[in-house]
C-alpha cells in the first residue's frame, strides 16, 4: 500500500507535465470564461460592458426571483419536456426501421440522419416558410386547415398557444439525425445471439424490444437523453429565427437562452444581468444533469 | 441517489424557487427596493438650453453650426487636415451591415472610391447585420474598432454614452463641409443637443404598399392612398364592403416596424413628442410619453379597425415580411400596409420573378406612411456613419474624407438608384442615374418626398433614447396586446413603465 502510494507521488510531475496542454486549453476558455461571468453577474456596467461597479450578490438571488426569469425559466423547463422525450423515441423508433438487413437500407439511414448536417439556421428558415399562414407550404394545404384551423388564422407561431410546440416541432426535427445516429449505432453493438436466443425461448418482437433491446441500449440512451437534455435548455437559434421570443406579449418562446443572448430580450444591453441569468442556467443544468446521472445512470445495465 | 431523491430534489427546488418569486422587474435585482412612487431620475448631461417642445431653430436647411449648442470643442476634435501629413495611402476599415443587392451598390462605389486618389484606402467588413455590428463593435475594446463603422438610426444616444467617437459634426466644422444641400431631417436625426453624432447615409422611411388591382376594385381613388388613420378607416370599409379584398389594412407589431419604428412615426407626425427632454435630444431622455391621451386616442383607432374586422394584425412581424405576405394571402388577402421603403426593390423583383401567382409589380402602389396629421411627412430610418476616436489622426482625417465621397451628390444619385434607399441630399435629384430612375417610376420618389416636409420642431425629428431598442420591445408587446383587443390605456401604461424603468436602469449606468 505504502509502496504504490510513493509510485503515484513519483507519477505527479508526469502526470502535471501530460496534464499541461488541455488544462491550459481548459482554464483559458473554460474556466477563466466561466469565473469572469460569475463575477460579472454581480455587477452592472454601461451598455459597452465597461465601468462595471458591484450591485451586490444578491444581485442572482434577485434576478431569480424576477418575473423575467421564473417567467423564462417555465418556457425552457416546457421546451424541454416537449422536446426530449419525443425526440428520443421518434429517433429511437426510425433507428428500429432503419435497423434491418436489406437492401438500399443505406439509403434510408442517410435520409434519417441527414437532419444532422442541417444547421439550426437552415432548419428553422426551412419551418418558417413552412408554417408562415399566408404563403407558406403547410399552412395552406386544404385538409389541414380545415383540421387546424390554427394553421392558418393567426399561424402556427404566431398562436401564444401553439407556438412553444412549433418550435419545438422544427427542433425535435432538426436534432433527429443525432439521435437516430447515435441509437443506430448502439443497436448495432447489441449481439445478435441474444436475439436469437429470445426467440428460441418464444419471445415475440415487442417483448424482445421491450427485455432485450431498450436494456441493452441503456447506456447510449442515457447519453442521448442527457445530450438531447443539455441541448434543449441551451437552444437558441430556433427562437431567435422562427419568434425573436414572441408572440408578444406573452413572450410565450423567451427561453432562459433568449432571455439572455435575444436580440430583443429588455436586458439585451446590460451585460451584468446577462452574465448573471447565463449563470444561473449554467446552475440549473448541472443540477439537472446531476439529477439524471444520478436517478437514471445507477439503473443502467453496462453489458 | 434513487430516482426518487432525484425527482424529489427537482421538485423541492422548483417550490422553492416557484414561491420565492418576487413580482420584480429583473431590472431591479439587485438594487435597493424602489419607492412605491415612480420615480424621474434626475441625470448629469449637457445643460439644457431649451424648454421641451421649444422650437429646433432653423426651418430652412439648418448646418450643424446654426443648432450647436454644446461647444464641440469640448468632445473630440476632428483633424480634417491630419491627411496632407501622412506619408503613404492611409488605411482605413469600414464595419458595415448591409447584405445582398446594397452591399455590392457599397462595394463597388468604395472600389471606385479608392481607385479615384492614392492616399486613402477603405477597407469593407461585413459584419453580417446591423446587430452583429452593434454587439461586436460595444464588446470590443477601442483599439479592436474599424475607423469608420455605421449604425442603425436608434443607436445615437447609445454611441454618444460610449464616448468612443468623434461626432460628424466637429468634421463638418473644420472642413468647412457644405450641408446645405442635405434634407435638414436626415441631418437632425444623427443630432442632439446641437451635435451631430454621425453622417446620414443609407436612408429609408416607411411607406404605404398597396394592391392597386383592389383599390379599383373596391372604387377607392388609386392615385390618392389614404393619408390619414381616418382615411384608412374608410378605405379598409369600401375594400372589405366591395369584397375587393378580405381585409384593408394589415399592421403588425414588430419592434422595428408596427410596434416600434412607426409608433415613433406616428407621434412625430401628430406632432408629440415621444419622451421627455425634447425626444431626448436636449439632455438624455427620462421617460416616455407615448401613454398619453394621444397615444391612448391613436392607439383605440387602429385597434378598432382590427375589432371591427377592416384591418389585421400579422403579429410580431418574426420573418421581416410577414406584413408584406399578408397582401398576397391565398385565402383573405389585404389591401394595404405599411412597410419600409427600402422593401420596394426587393418587392418589384420578387413580383417580375413570379413569385406570387396572379400578383405583379405593376399592381403594387406606394404612397405615404398615412397616420395622425394626414400630411406627408416620416422620421429617417436606416443608418448612418460614425467617425471612431484614438484612431491616429491621418485615419481619422481618411475615414472624414470617405464620408464626403460617400454623400457627395454623385454618389448619392447612384446609390439611391442602386439600392432604393432614400437620397441624403436634393442635389442628387438632378443626377443620374437617380433622375432617372425616379421619373421612369414614381414609386420610388415617394419615400424621398416624405422627408422634404420642414422637421420645425423637436417632436418632428423622433426620439432620442439610450435603450431605445428595448423600448420598442416593450412597446411592441403593448401594441400586440391592443392590437388583440386589451384595454388601451392600460397597455400602454404599462408599457411606458417598463420603458422608463429601462431608461432609469440605462442612465444610471451609463
Amino acid at each position: 500500500m505504502a509502496k504504490r502510494t510513493r509510485s503515484r507521488w513519483r507519477d505527479l510531475p508526469t502526470a502535471v507535465w501530460m496534464l499541461t496542454p488541455s488544462l491550459v486549453i481548459l482554464s483559458v476558455f473554460v474556466l477563466y470564461p466561466l469565473g469572469q461571468a460569475i463575477w460579472l453577474g454581480h455587477q452592472r456596467c454601461d451598455s459597452q460592458g465597461d465601468n462595471c461597479r458591484s450591485n451586490g450578490w444578491d444581485q442572482y438571488v434577485d434576478v431569480a426571483r424576477s418575473d423575467e426569469f421564473l417567467h423564462a425559466l417555465g418556457v425552457t423547463v416546457k421546451f424541454v419536456v416537449l422536446t426530449v422525450p419525443i425526440g428520443l423515441a421518434l429517433g429511437v423508433g426510425l433507428a428500429m426501421l432503419a435497423d434491418k438487413y436489406l437492401r438500399g437500407i443505406g439509403v434510408f439511414r442517410a435520409v434519417f440522419s441527414s437532419t444532422v448536417a442541417t444547421s439550426v439556421a437552415v432548419a428553422s428558415l426551412m419551418w418558417l416558410f413552412l408554417l408562415q399562414p399566408d404563403v407558406g407550404v403547410l399552412a395552406n394545404v386544404g385538409f389541414i386547415e380545415e383540421l387546424f384551423p390554427v394553421v392558418k388564422q393567426p399561424g402556427l407561431v404566431r398562436d401564444p398557444g401553439t407556438a412553444l410546440g412549433a418550435v419545438a416541432a422544427s427542433s425535435i426535427w432538426a436534432n433527429l439525425g443525432f439521435t437516430f445516429i447515435l441509437v443506430t449505432a448502439g443497436l448495432q453493438g447489441i449481439p445478435r445471439d441474444l436475439h436469437e436466443a429470445a426467440v428460441v425461448d418464444g419471445a415475440g418482437g415487442v417483448r424482445r424490444f421491450w427485455d432485450v433491446t431498450l436494456p441493452l441500449l441503456g447506456p447510449t440512451l442515457l447519453f442521448v437523453m442527457i445530450a438531447l437534455t443539455s441541448r434543449a435548455f441551451q437552444a437558441y437559434g430556433e427562437m431567435d429565427l422562427l419568434t425573436d421570443g414572441g408572440p408578444r406579449p406573452q413572450d410565450s418562446t423567451t427561453t432562459l437562452t433568449y432571455l439572455t443572448y435575444g436580440g430583443d430580450s429588455v436586458i439585451n444591453n446590460n451585460d451584468g444581468l446577462q452574465a448573471a441569468t447565463a449563470v444561473l442556467l449554467f446552475a440549473v443544468l448541472l443540477v439537472v444533469s446531476i439529477v439524471q446521472l444520478g436517478a437514471i445512470g445507477r439503473r443502467i445495465h453496462y453489458a | 441517489m434513487s430516482r426518487g431523491v432525484g425527482v424529489g430534489v427537482l421538485g423541492v427546488l422548483g417550490v422553492v424557487v416557484a414561491a420565492c418569486g418576487s413580482g420584480q422587474s429583473i431590472l431591479q435585482a439587485g438594487n435597493e427596493p424602489l419607492p412605491t412612487v415612480a420615480t424621474t431620475t434626475t441625470v448629469a448631461g449637457p445643460p439644457v438650453t431649451a424648454a421641451p417642445g421649444e422650437t429646433l431653430a432653423p426651418t430652412v436647411p439648418p448646418t450643424v453650426a446654426t443648432t450647436t449648442t454644446t461647444p464641440l470643442d469640448t468632445l473630440a476634435p476632428c483633424p480634417v487636415d491630419a491627411l496632407d501629413d501622412a506619408s503613404g495611402p492611409v488605411e482605413i476599415t469600414f464595419w458595415h451591415g448591409l447584405g445582398a443587392q446594397l452591399e455590392t451598390v457599397l462595394t463597388d462605389l468604395t472600389q471606385q472610391y479608392n481607385r479615384s486618389q492614392d492616399r486613402v484606402r477603405v477597407r469593407l467588413e461585413n459584419q453580417g447585420g446591423y446587430n452583429q455590428t452593434i454587439d461586436k463593435y460595444v464588446q470590443s475594446r477601442q483599439e479592436s474598432r474599424p475607423e469608420l463603422v455605421m449604425f442603425p438610426e436608434y443607436m445615437v444616444q447609445q454611441i454618444a454614452d460610449t464616448e468612443s467617437v468623434i461626432p460628424v459634426g466637429a468634421c463638418v466644422q473644420a472642413s468647412g463641409f457644405d450641408t446645405s444641400a442635405f434634407l435638414p431631417r436626415t441631418l437632425l436625426a444623427y443630432q442632439t443637443n446641437g451635435v451631430q453624432w454621425s453622417m446620414p447615409f443609407n436612408v429609408s422611411v416607411p411607406v404605404l404598399y398597396f394592391n392597386r388591382k383592389a383599390f379599383v376594385a373596391a372604387g377607392v381613388d388609386v392615385d390618392d392612398p389614404p393619408l390619414s388613420i381616418e382615411d384608412v378607416r374608410s378605405y379598409s370599409q369600401a375594400i372589405v364592403d366591395s369584397g375587393a379584398a378580405g381585409v384593408g389594412m394589415a399592421f403588425d407589431s414588430g419592434v422595428d416596424s408596427g410596434g416600434g419604428w412607426f409608433i415613433e412615426q406616428w407621434f412625430a407626425k401628430a406632432g408629440e413628442l415621444y419622451a421627455d427632454n425634447g425626444n431626448g435630444r436636449l439632455a438624455p431622455a427620462t421617460r416616455v410619453l407615448y401613454d398619453g391621451a394621444v397615444g391612448v386616442e391613436l392607439m383605440t383607432r387602429v385597434q378598432s379597425m382590427i375589432t371591427d374586422g377592416i384591418a389585421v394584425t400579422v403579429g410580431d412581424n418574426a420573418s421581416g415580411q410577414d406584413a408584406l405576405l399578408k397582401l398576397a394571402d391565398q385565402q383573405s388577402p389585404a389591401a394595404m400596409t405599411i412597410a419600409t421603403s427600402a422593401a420596394l426593390g426587393t418587392i418589384i423583383s420578387a413580383l417580375d420573378g413570379g413569385l406570387i401567382p396572379g400578383l405583379t409589380s405593376a399592381d403594387v402602389g406606394v404612397g405615404p406612411m398615412p397616420g395622425p396629421g394626414g400630411t406627408p411627412s416620416a422620421l429617417v430610418g436606416g443608418a448612418s456613419l460614425y467617425v471612431v476616436a484614438d484612431k491616429g489622426d491621418a485615419e481619422a482625417a481618411a475615414a472624414w474624407d470617405y464620408i464626403q465621397f460617400l454623400v457627395g451628390a454623385e454618389t448619392q444619385a447612384t446609390w439611391a438608384a442602386g439600392t432604393g434607399y432614400v437620397p441624403v441630399r436634393q442635389d442628387a435629384l438632378e443626377l443620374e442615374p437617380l433622375a432617372s430612375t425616379y421619373r421612369d417610376d414614381p414609386r420610388f420618389k415617394v419615400a424621398y418626398d416624405q422627408l422634404t416636409a420642414a422637421a420645425d420642431d423637436l417632436a418632428a425629428v423622433g426620439p432620442v433614447i439610450g435603450p431605445l431598442r428595448e423600448v420598442r420591445g416593450v412597446t411592441a408587446g403593448a401594441v400586440a396586446a391592443i392590437f388583440d383587443g386589451a384595454d388601451v390605456a392600460s397597455s400602454l401604461a404599462g408599457a411606458a413603465a417598463q420603458s422608463n424603468a429601462l431608461i432609469a436602469d440605462y442612465n444610471a449606468r451609463n
